[in-house]
């Protein structure tokens, strides 16, 4: 029998908030371990929580963002289970009513075709304590940190639409561009900040139902969520047609290894109403301001880029698939650069030279301004493009303007077409051979003549007009 | 008589600065509210040698009114019933004006009704709980012990208000606490429901009656309602209380504070043997059937949530027809320190008083009525949620109708 896949991702992801969801302690990584505690996320005796209004703000915009439909009444349960990293015993989440229903993201499938993944809900938690285990040495001991115990979380549920490793993968990067672009959070899987577990089970092809399924937990890379799906796929289709049934529990990705590993049986713990926690009611006017925050999303603004630039569909997906970086763009292009030189060149050089100076696009030295400058002087013929490539590096160096470098380093393009006619015919006379060769047809003569005219101008010379001036030459 | 009485003594001078509302009053606390470096053990060894670290929010508002502490008297075991209280006892011994004491139940009226004095439970939500080691935080608060029911009035007014620490108050403005507008604040009809009146002991039931009579003669009319589910509240408290009680004694771990057993295997193992150590039987038995209800009968759970609104709105109802409900305080159980240890025993105990905990309404219990040597059980009234200003000047006038009837 052929079996096909049913997936349904659950996503946390940590909000970039300045405290904690229940306290005022900094929500920031890499503090000393225990030092961004409070009585609250310690959970001390006496202490009550007190609902973070940023927390809920940044939560909803992200819900928003994802086109889910905020509730107008949500409220806080206690998800109950013991464990060290839990100093109260429960977890403060959202059960029974949570912030967001009802929203979708489109990805690409593997037939090009654009596909509509619908999400199930969205809801608040905070995070529990992170723990160390050091298992080297005479005495294994395990630590807690409570730096991360109440910090922002969003859980989002998708619904078991996904059917393959792609789907599943292509979510999580449309996921984390839109959260990128929404600002509320940094999606890093290698870090940590976002946590992607796969519910995965397998039906008949071609029918309705929804069989047992397992969760896969501990994939720190999108390339691991689908290979952890793609091996759970291939083993629970082993069992089916070895005739063991599926059993629901939970599996943990080893990634040394590359398979999955039975780890627990599904838990899942009661949960109960908070009585200490108010239920949260937003009004309408309340989600028109959070919705006036919203971004242009990256799925419109790449649909007004091919509108407004003239780029093709793969170019405006790549300019506005980052935020900053489609800003940036928007900036250049405004300063009256044609967009499709500019699209060329922040990918083939500008982005590259931020990476190699650990810069980005909204803070970088090289600002759409000087950029912009440096582009229309190739456009208006003034520098080659040889040229452009020396002086990104030299605006990353001296805060001078894109003219100023090139009339201090001399860049400047010869245009002179009387010197340059001077110039090409002492090479012809130099170069008899290669003449020969190019009036018998070999065409790589061009290419080696050229070389020589740009030597003798010393790379500055204009490279379309060199060329006309060769071939007319040539061919006279 | 001290050492009896207290589980820290440690009284203060009294505040030198003159004009508070409580200027030169003393008051005592339990040790389940902080009190900025004072031993906070909630009468638990899971909160073994545990010093709080601020004050609550309460504490730091009676002192600025010019109150001052005295001691923490003894309580039960995290405040689940009254084994060992002794906060009636320091109210009645003139050892100091007036006692806070966490009410969840009733405690605070049943501890007031042993000793003849007046106790009071306001509306949930008035008053902040920050630095309050609770149980049941849907159905507790600070309640107020005392001779005099005007200094419960006064107190009140100084501890109600918003608090940026407890975002779990009620939003509403809290009801003035100001009783000189007796016009208004006076009441006229007290209801009783016949199924509770149905239910009382003989000689509760025969004291109640006599009470009742007294009103009618100070001028109150009494009407009978009826409440066909009035049983149902304390299945409701026992249900939801025990539920939250088992939430709120998860982080009593051993690890950041409180008893932690010598050996074990792993943190698992240390978990089991510090939790086991530290609770008594009577509480384990409470947390228990919480933990029963959350993981083993999540619909009863639910179902008890739904019939708590739906009291709710019976009660809600009931006000209509009169100013107050009224019920005698205690109904003649008196669960024995020594040998009380089953959650049964505290809800026989705690029945009457428990349905103003169910509604987060307020109650005030009401001494004097009996002769010496007369069995009292105490006199109840129960009003809707804000009016507590009435309640107590209600047991104003009724106290001074005793003394004036002497």
């Amino acid at each position: 029998m052929e079996y096909e896949a049913v997936i349904g991702l659950e996503i946390h992801v940590e909000l970039n908030c300045a405290t904690k969801m229940f306290c005022d302690c900094p929500n920031s990584a890499g503090a000393d371990p225990n030092t961004n505690t409070c009585p609250i996320c310690l959970w001390f005796p006496g202490a009550i929580p007190r609902f973070s209004e940023e927390a809920l703000e940044k939560a909803a915009l992200t819900a928003m963002g994802l086109n889910c439909i905020i509730q107008e009444r949500s409220a806080f349960d206690q998800k109950v289970y013991y464990y060290p990293d839990l100093p109260k015993g429960y977890q403060l989440s959202q059960a029974h009513l949570p912030l967001a229903r009802n929203g979708w993201l489109d990805i690409t499938a593997e037939n090009g075709e654009t596909k509509r993944l619908r999400i199930h809900k969205i809801h608040m938690e905070e995070d529990v304590a992170k723990l160390v285990h050091e298992i080297e040495g005479r005495t294994p001991i395990s630590l807690v940190d409570f730096n991360r115990a109440g910090v922002p979380l969003v859980e989002i549920v998708t619904e078991p639409d996904m059917r393959s490793p792609h789907d599943a993968m292509e979510f999580i990067r449309v996921l984390r561009t839109q959260i990128r672009y929404i600002g509320t959070a940094e999606c890093s899987m290698e870090a940590g900040t976002m946590r992607v577990d796969a519910n995965i089970s397998l039906r008949p092809k071609g029918s309705e139902l929804l069989n047992t399924k397992v969760e896969v937990k501990n994939m720190n890379s999108i390339r691991h969520l689908g290979d952890a799906i793609a091996y759970e796929i291939n083993r629970q289709t082993a069992s089916l047609h070895a005739g063991d049934p599926i059993v629901l529990h939970t599996r943990l990705w080893d990634p040394e290894k590359s398979i999955t590993v039975a780890m627990r049986g599904k838990f899942e713990g009661p949960c109960i109403p908070d009585p200490s926690v108010p239920h949260i009611v937003v009004t309408e006017d309340w989600k028109k301001k959070i919705q006036a925050r919203l971004p242009e999303m990256p799925g419109a603004k790449a649909e007004r880029f091919c509108r407004q630039y003239g780029l093709n569909r793969e170019e405006s997906l790549m300019v506005s698939g980052e935020r900053e970086l489609s800003e940036y763009f928007e900036a250049v292009v405004k300063q009256k650069v044609s967009p499709r030189t500019a699209v060329h060149w922040i990918f083939s050089q500008l982005a590259p030279a931020l990476k190699e100076h650990e810069q980005r696009f909204n803070d970088t030295a090289v600002n759409p301004e000087r950029f912009a400058g440096l582009l229309i002087l190739l456009e208006n013929n003034e520098i080659n493009a040889k040229v452009v490539r020396k002086v990104i590096d030299l605006l990353f160096e001296s805060d001078q303007t894109p003219a100023d470098i090139i009339d201090q380093q001399g860049f400047r393009q010869v245009s002179d077409v009387d010197q340059i006619e001077a110039m090409i015919r002492d090479i012809l006379a130099a170069n008899p051979s290669a003449v020969n060769d190019y009036k018998s047809g070999v065409e790589k003569a061009l290419g080696f003549l050229m070389g020589r005219a740009m030597q003798a101008l010393k790379g500055k010379g204009n490279p379309q007009i060199i060329r006309e001036i060769l071939i007319r030459k040539l061919d006279a | 008589m001290q050492t009896d009485l207290f589980t820290f003594f440690n009284p203060s001078e009294p505040c030198a600065e003159q004009g508070g509302p409580l200027q030169g009053k003393s008051f005592t606390i339990q040790p389940n509210m902080s009190v900025c470096d004072w031993p906070t053990e909630a009468g638990s060894p899971a909160l073994k040698k545990f010093v709080a670290i601020e004050d609550a929010t309460v504490i730091e508002r009676l002192k600025k009114a010019g109150a001052y502490l005295v001691g923490s008297t003894c309580m039960s075991e995290l405040g689940f019933g009254l084994a060992g209280d002794t906060t009636g006892k320091v109210i009645a011994g003139g050892l100091s004006d007036m006692a806070l004491m966490m009410d969840m139940m009733g405690e605070v009226r049943i501890a007031a009704a042993r000793e003849r004095v007046f106790g009071f439970k306001p509306t949930n939500g008035i008053i902040s709980r920050f630095g309050l080691i609770g149980l049941v935080p849907s159905m507790e608060c600070f309640g107020v012990l005392a001779k005099d029911p005007t200094l419960i009035a006064a107190a009140m007014g100084v501890m109600t208000g918003q608090d940026e620490r407890d975002f779990s108050m009620d939003e509403t403005e809290p009801p003035s606490f100001d009783l000189t507008d007796s016009e208004k604040l006076s009441i006229r009809t007290m209801g009783i429901i016949r199924e509770c009146v149905d239910v009382l002991e003989d000689t509760v039931m025969s004291k109640f009656k006599t009470d009742l009579e007294k009103l009618k003669t100070w001028g109150f009319s009494i009407k009978e309602l009826s409440l066909p589910d009035f049983d149902l509240f304390r299945t409701i408290h026992q249900c939801i209380g025990s539920v939250e009680a088992s939430s709120s004694c998860g982080k009593y771990d051993g690890v950041r504070y409180g008893h932690r057993c010598h050996q074990a295997k792993n943190w698992n193992d240390m978990y089991l043997k510090s939790r086991a150590e530290s609770f008594g039987t009577l509480i384990k038995s409470y947390l228990f059937q919480g933990a029963y209800f959350q993981f083993q009968n999540y619909d009863a759970f639910e179902n008890a949530g739904r019939i708590r609104a739906r009291l709710a709105g019976d009660i809600h109802q009931l006000f209509a027809e009169c100013d107050v409900l009224t019920f005698p305080t205690g109904n003649g159980h008196t669960a024995d320190p020594k040998t009380s240890n089953q959650v049964s025993d505290i809800y026989d105990e705690l029945a009457l008083t428990l349905p103003a905990n169910v509604l987060g309404i307020p109650a005030v219990q009401i001494p004097a009525f009996s002769a010496d040597g007369e069995i009292d059980p105490g006199l109840q009234l129960m009003g809707p949620r804000f009016s507590d200003a009435r309640l107590l000047a209600t047991a104003c006038r009724l106290s001074r109708s005793v003394e004036g009837g002497r």
